[in-house]
């Protein structure tokens, strides 16, 4: 699949400290991000919001006139782009603060460049998905707009419990989600119990997106942990 | 304040005791009393033998020998009235000069019931009159009247027993009075001594019987309080200091940790400077996750972390934990297998998610660590005992008797009280030491069937 496309969103970063602002912007200038835009505090991030009308936020929780928490609520109101808090506070209670107020990541530093860019391209994949509605897989071809398959130029409709399935393991396509994961898409938030239905349905999605649904090469399982889907281009 | 009822029931129960005791005992002491006291009766008795063992011989009254002998030893004299004559017929030599010699009926009648010329006077019947013996003045008090209200003698048992019931309630209520006026001047005393171990502060007033004892309650507590101040001041310092260092480091690291990742990817640099670039990303993780290990061991340590228990299906936090580990671990280098039974897909325990994820992630990561040069990870869950453990093993380089040993049962630096510059493992297992605690399960290094090391948590299942 190709995400290039989404490197060219645009990005915003607030945070109080010059010399990390300049690393983030040479990390991303580097991995191909080239619509970036700083600002030091909450009175330059909100001016440069409304004339940039960034596409993904990277916020700071402590600047210097106010907290990250309050510049986002306020972020959003003018705008629903997907916001992701890059902070040195690691207390659980600001990221369950930061998640509680609509945060779609919460990166603690010190980090990995590479992890940030994993993050930011999962929050863009994830935001713009619909731009690229198309997943090609090694047999078939799924469209998640229309909720069907292609395959050997066939259409084959998805259920609704298959298409929320697929679409979990598409947006983490080539890591393991976990049952409990894929039980908690399709059935909601108490999802014991489901492990036999889950089987099912993936038995039945499989029928739809693989030549021999017996030996799939697109719907991987991973022996008691759960399933990976393994998109044409990562092979 | 459960004793002081105990107390006063112990306290009333031993002066009921005593009360009876006092009473069986004045019984026993009055039986034996009035047992020696049988002469009592025998001046009438003696009396009766002296009328008897008096005799008329034809011309004179004689008194038997033994008898006359008895009186005259005891200092006792007899008259003989004569029931014709009212007439003193005969009598003993001692008899006193004041004693008359004649007698009227009404006399006879008054002597009977009392004394003749302050002597206690007893009567005898003999043949055909009357003996009387004088005893010594203040021998004997005589009762006038001896007459009672017959209602009163029938009652006379249950008189006496309510007397005594009377008097046991009496006392029971004195008893009780007392003690209880004592008891409620112990009481504050008592509940001050068992507030103080709940660190609370006391107050005792300083009045009374135990005003000394109140005084130093009170500063017992004041000088607990004030030392639990400190101490908690201290330990807050010593979380807030960790806390602050670990945040203030986290910004400059992540320059270091950035910069060094995008040299290390720099193609225009040779070779020894992306592997040196390499080390200051490794090593800066490192640091990373120590300070993140540092807060957290800090706040349990001083149980200064809130815990946020629910009912958690510990197998999906497992699965979660461990597929994370795979996803990230791109290289390969950390397979992990899974070797839970395949029928084992729930086990609750009343825990708190993110604690628990943490120390088996620290468990995995524990393996990585030891391995730079990559190992298999073998997962299994099990549920048994009243436990559901999660067991972590791999077949890398392993640890060991010595140090798994250690791992066991040796305190963390962090945790120690001793000065010790020996640290036996590092903060990763001390966290699932701690998150182990913080749920009443335990934790367990060993080594792993596969060669290497191997380490178990255990929850209680819910």
């Amino acid at each position: 699949m190709d995400f290039e496309f989404l490197k060219s969103k645009r990005l915003l970063i607030v945070d109080d400290e010059q010399e990390l602002l300049d690393m983030l912007v040479s990390i991303l200038n580097s991995e191909g991000f080239n619509n970036i835009a700083t600002a030091k505090n909450i009175k330059n991030a909100l001016a440069l919001a409304d004339s940039y009308n960034p596409e993904l936020a990277i916020l700071d929780v402590m600047l210097p006139d106010g907290n990250g928490f309050s510049l986002m609520e306020q972020l959003r109101q003018n705008g629903s782009y997907p916001i992701l808090f890059l902070t040195a506070r690691g207390e659980d209670e600001d990221k369950f603060q930061g998640f509680g107020i609509g945060a779609d990541d919460y990166v603690v530093k010190p980090f990995l460049p590479k992890e940030l860019v994993f993050r930011i391209m999962a929050i863009l994949r994830r935001t713009y998905k619909d731009e690229n509605p198309h997943v090609r897989l090694h047999d078939s071809e799924i469209d998640f707009d229309k909720a069907e398959v292609t395959k050997n130029g066939e259409h084959i409709a998805l259920t609704a419990k298959e298409h929320s399935i697929l679409n979990v393991l598409y947006r983490n396509a080539g890591r393991i989600v976990t049952t409990d994961s894929l039980c908690e898409a399709a059935w909601g938030e108490n999802p014991f119990g489901y492990e036999n239905s889950l089987m099912a349905h993936i038995r039945r999605i499989r029928e739809k997106i693989e030549l021999n649904p017996s030996r799939p090469v697109s719907l991987i399982t991973v022996k008691g942990l759960g399933y990976k889907l393994v998109l044409k281009e990562n092979k | 304040m459960k004793s002081i009822p105990k107390l006063i029931r112990r306290f009333t129960g031993i002066m009921l005791l005593s009360s009876i005791l006092i009473i069986i005992l004045d019984i026993v002491l009055l039986y034996i009393y009035t047992s020696r006291q049988k002469p009592n009766s025998s001046p009438w008795k003696t009396a009766e033998e002296t009328a008897s063992g008096l005799k008329y011989d034809g011309r004179e009254y004689v008194l038997s020998g033994n008898i006359a002998s008895e009186l005259e030893n005891s200092g006792i004299w007899a008259i003989f009235i004569d029931n014709n004559s009212m007439q003193v017929v005969w009598h003993t030599d001692n008899l006193p000069g004041t004693v008359p010699m004649s007698y009227s009926v009404s006399d006879i009648a008054h002597l009977v019931r009392g004394y003749i010329d302050g002597y206690p006077a007893f009567t005898g019947e003999a043949e055909d009159g009357l003996v009387v013996l004088g005893y010594p003045k203040k021998s004997f008090w005589k009762h006038m009247w001896p007459s009672w209200d017959y209602s009163l003698i029938a009652n006379l048992p249950k008189t006496i027993l309510s007397f005594l019931l009377i008097n046991i309630l009496l006392v029971f209520i004195i008893y009780v009075t007392a003690n209880s006026n004592l008891l409620k001047s112990v009481k504050p005393i008592i509940k001050g001594i068992q507030s103080l171990p709940l660190k609370k502060h006391v107050y005792v007033k300083e009045k009374g019987l135990f005003s000394e004892i109140a005084i130093s309650i009170n500063k017992t507590s004041e000088i607990l309080q004030s030392q639990d101040r400190k101490l908690q001041k201290r330990e807050n310092a010593r979380v807030n200091w960790i806390a602050g260092v670990s945040h203030d480091i986290r910004t400059p690291l992540s320059m270091v940790m950035g910069y060094a990742s995008q040299l290390e990817e720099d193609k225009n640099l040779s070779d020894s400077a992306h592997q040196m670039a390499a080390i200051i990303v490794k090593q800066s993780g490192r640091i990373k996750s120590l300070i993140n290990d540092l807060n957290l061991a800090s706040k349990l340590e001083y149980s200064l972390n809130p815990l946020n228990l629910e009912k958690e299906n510990m197998v999906a936090i497992a699965r979660q934990v461990v597929v994370s580990f795979i996803n990230m671990d791109i290289e390969s280098r950390y397979p992990v297998e899974w070797q839970t039974d395949g029928n084992l897909t729930s086990c609750f325990v009343y825990a708190d998610k993110n604690l628990l994820k943490r120390a088996i992630s620290n468990l995995i990561q524990n393996c990585i660590s030891h391995n730079p040069s990559g190992c298999k990870i073998y997962t299994k869950m099990i549920s048994s005992d009243g436990f559901c453990t999660i067991i972590i093993a791999d077949d890398g380089i392993g640890a060991s008797k010595e140090q798994i040993e250690k791992i066991n049962h040796s305190p963390h630096y962090m945790a120690c009280d001793e000065n010790t510059a020996e640290q036996c493992h590092g903060l990763g297992l001390l966290i699932v030491k701690q998150v182990a605690a913080a749920h009443n399960g335990k934790f367990c290094a060993g080594s792993s069937p596969y060669g290497g090391f191997s380490a178990s948590l255990s929850i209680p299942l819910h």
